[in-house]
């Protein structure tokens, strides 16, 4: 499966970081959402992974990052 | 499994504690063929139910990890607490409680030094190309947090203003989430050690290399979160309190680190810089929100052949973070307690990090125990921690919730509560109207005391005591031995 959009943020392009092999065949990949820094992999369940399956409370508004806080502020 | 004592304190590694888990049935290979998820979090939940005699669970067969083992559960349960202190299965809560207040104060360090071209942990190194990924069979713990992430890890750091000074070597366990093939944010907050030096950092504008540890001596994981004073070393304690020798070598970037783990991550802050981090399932069984925290690269890994990656289940209770802290929890505030008050008796902490502490007293008069409870919420956990605080009677074992419960229900008067309003909290806590900050409640369930005018009831007095908890042993072993 190859995602076009980050599950959480419904940003485009992820990156993907690594493809977990075994007897030579791609098992499943890693992704990551540039945008908003969610990481996932494409053989979890689709609850956890597909933009429309999965819980809205958990999203993450990709317009509007300056609402999350920034920890350790001097 | 003779001379439990001599065997605990001869471990030295991850490894050396699994054996002895083994030998006594506290270990089992997983060898099925697992996904990462849901299948490694599946089994971790379920392993946790039982909160006694869970046992360490080592996988070895996950899909797309080939020739990879990840353990779960090592400090998972009571029992495995037990092994590690040198005592036998079936050891009761309460009889651990006392062996670790027993050992506070009253042991001296043994540390050693191996050259790093000896150190188990240096076996493997790699410099370049590095991808956390190809190195750790991470999975999601909990459905909904932001990444994988790294939930075991001890975090050894040096001071960025005084990185000669030994003492002020920091050892921390804080999340870390990957971010990318060799990136990592790091969670904590001011008050932590970490966040104390990441701060002096970028005030100061100076480099801050750390070494994560993975996969360590199992009481360095125990000790490394006990809320110690800033400038004494967690190997020191660790080692005072095992009563037991701790290797220690150098990482690659000049940091103390234990010779014998699994794996070592050496890394340096990017000063001034965060990254989305979150949420994450944490103890209090609630995900914390999404923030923007502090980034390390990493710039080198060392780890054994054939490395064992050990990672932890935690979220809503009871987990392996429950067994891993509770006593640790318990016992300083009890050590600091006892300072000022040598009428308490005991303290029962184990309940998420604290937010519920019990705590048995010898009631000196009418309403010394809230006295006490007062004393509890100034000592360095209680200060953000201890939320609900039950003061019950020596006569009661904390313990023992069926007690507490009975103390509760015969000893308490509505109005024998005190609340505190907008106290500091601990930022997670899912039930304050405002992170950070929150309300404090006392339940005073202690008997009657002159002048009050109601006085002590006439109690029954079954019988209790060693004999009563050799023969609760025995009737359980007994039970045990007739389903055999």
């Amino acid at each position: 499966m190859t995602a076009t959009v980050c599950p959480r943020c419904k940003s485009g392009d992820p990156i993907t970081d690594y493809e977990g092999k075994q007897d030579g065949a791609t098992v499943w990949t890693i992704l990551r959402c540039p945008t908003c820094n969610f990481s996932w992999r494409d053989s979890e369940p689709a609850s956890a992974i597909h933009p429309v399956s999965r819980s809205t409370d958990f999203a993450v508004d990709a317009g509007n990052l300056r609402r999350y806080p920034k920890i350790l502020q001097q | 499994m003779n001379d439990l004592p001599n065997r605990a304190r001869s471990i030295s590694s991850l490894r050396d504690f699994l054996g002895l888990l083994e030998d006594a049935g506290q270990a089992i290979t997983w060898n099925e063929r697992v996904m990462p998820e849901p299948d490694v979090r599946n089994i971790a939940v379920a392993a946790s139910r039982d909160a006694n005699g869970a046992p360490a669970i080592l996988f070895d067969n996950i899909a797309g990890y080939p020739g990879k083992r990840l353990a779960v559960g090592v400090h998972g349960s009571w029992d495995n607490i037990a092994l590690l202190l040198g005592r036998p299965k079936g050891t009761t809560i309460r009889e651990l409680f006392f062996e670790i207040a027993g050992r506070w104060g009253d042991a001296e360090a043994q540390i050693s030094f191996v050259p790093e071209a000896q150190a188990p942990v240096h076996e493997c190194r790699l410099e370049q190309d590095i991808n956390l990924y190809d190195i750790l069979p991470v999975y999601r713990i909990n459905e909904y947090d932001g990444g994988f992430y790294i939930g075991k890890a001890s975090v050894a750091s040096r001071d960025p203003l005084d990185p000669d000074d030994f003492g002020k070597q920091n050892v921390g366990i804080y999340r870390l989430q990957i971010q990318g093939p060799d990136s990592f944010t790091l969670m904590t907050i001011p008050s932590h050690d970490m966040g104390r030096q990441i701060m002096a950092a970028e005030r100061a504008g100076v480099p801050l290399k750390i070494a994560v540890m993975l996969g360590n001596h199992p009481g360095l994981a125990v000790f490394a979160a006990t809320p110690i004073g800033y400038e004494e070393s967690e190997y020191a304690y660790a080692s005072a309190m095992m009563g037991a020798p701790i290797r220690l070598t150098k990482s690659g970037n000049g940091i103390d680190i234990l010779a014998d783990s699994e794996i070592i991550i050496e890394a340096e802050l990017q000063l001034g810089e965060r990254e989305l981090e979150g949420p994450f399932g944490e103890f209090p069984g609630s995900y914390s929100g999404v923030r923007k925290a502090p980034i390390f690269k990493v710039t080198a890994v060392s780890h054994r052949r054939d490395p064992i990656f050990e990672n932890i289940y935690i979220g809503r209770g009871w987990t392996e973070h429950d067994t891993l802290i509770g006593l640790h929890t318990s016992a300083p505030i009890y050590a600091q307690l006892r300072q000022s008050f040598p009428e308490v008796t005991a303290v029962n902490a184990l309940y998420q990090h604290g937010l519920t502490g019990i705590i048995s007293v010898k009631n000196r008069m009418a309403g010394f125990a809230k006295t006490v409870a007062l004393r509890a919420l100034s000592t360095p956990h209680g200060v953000m921690y201890l939320k609900n605080l039950i003061m019950v009677d020596a006569d009661v074992d904390p313990f023992d919730l069926n007690q507490v419960m009975w103390a509760l229900s015969t000893r308490t008067r509505a109005d024998d509560i005190i609340v505190l309003p907008n106290m500091p909290a601990v930022p997670i806590d899912p039930s304050a109207v405002v992170p950070g900050k929150g309300h404090r409640l006392i339940i005073d369930a202690t008997s009657y005391l002159p002048p009050d005018p109601v006085g002590e009831a006439h109690l029954v007095t079954p019988p209790t005591g060693a004999e009563i908890d050799e023969l609760s042993k025995r009737i359980r072993e007994m039970q045990l031995g007739a389903m055999s």
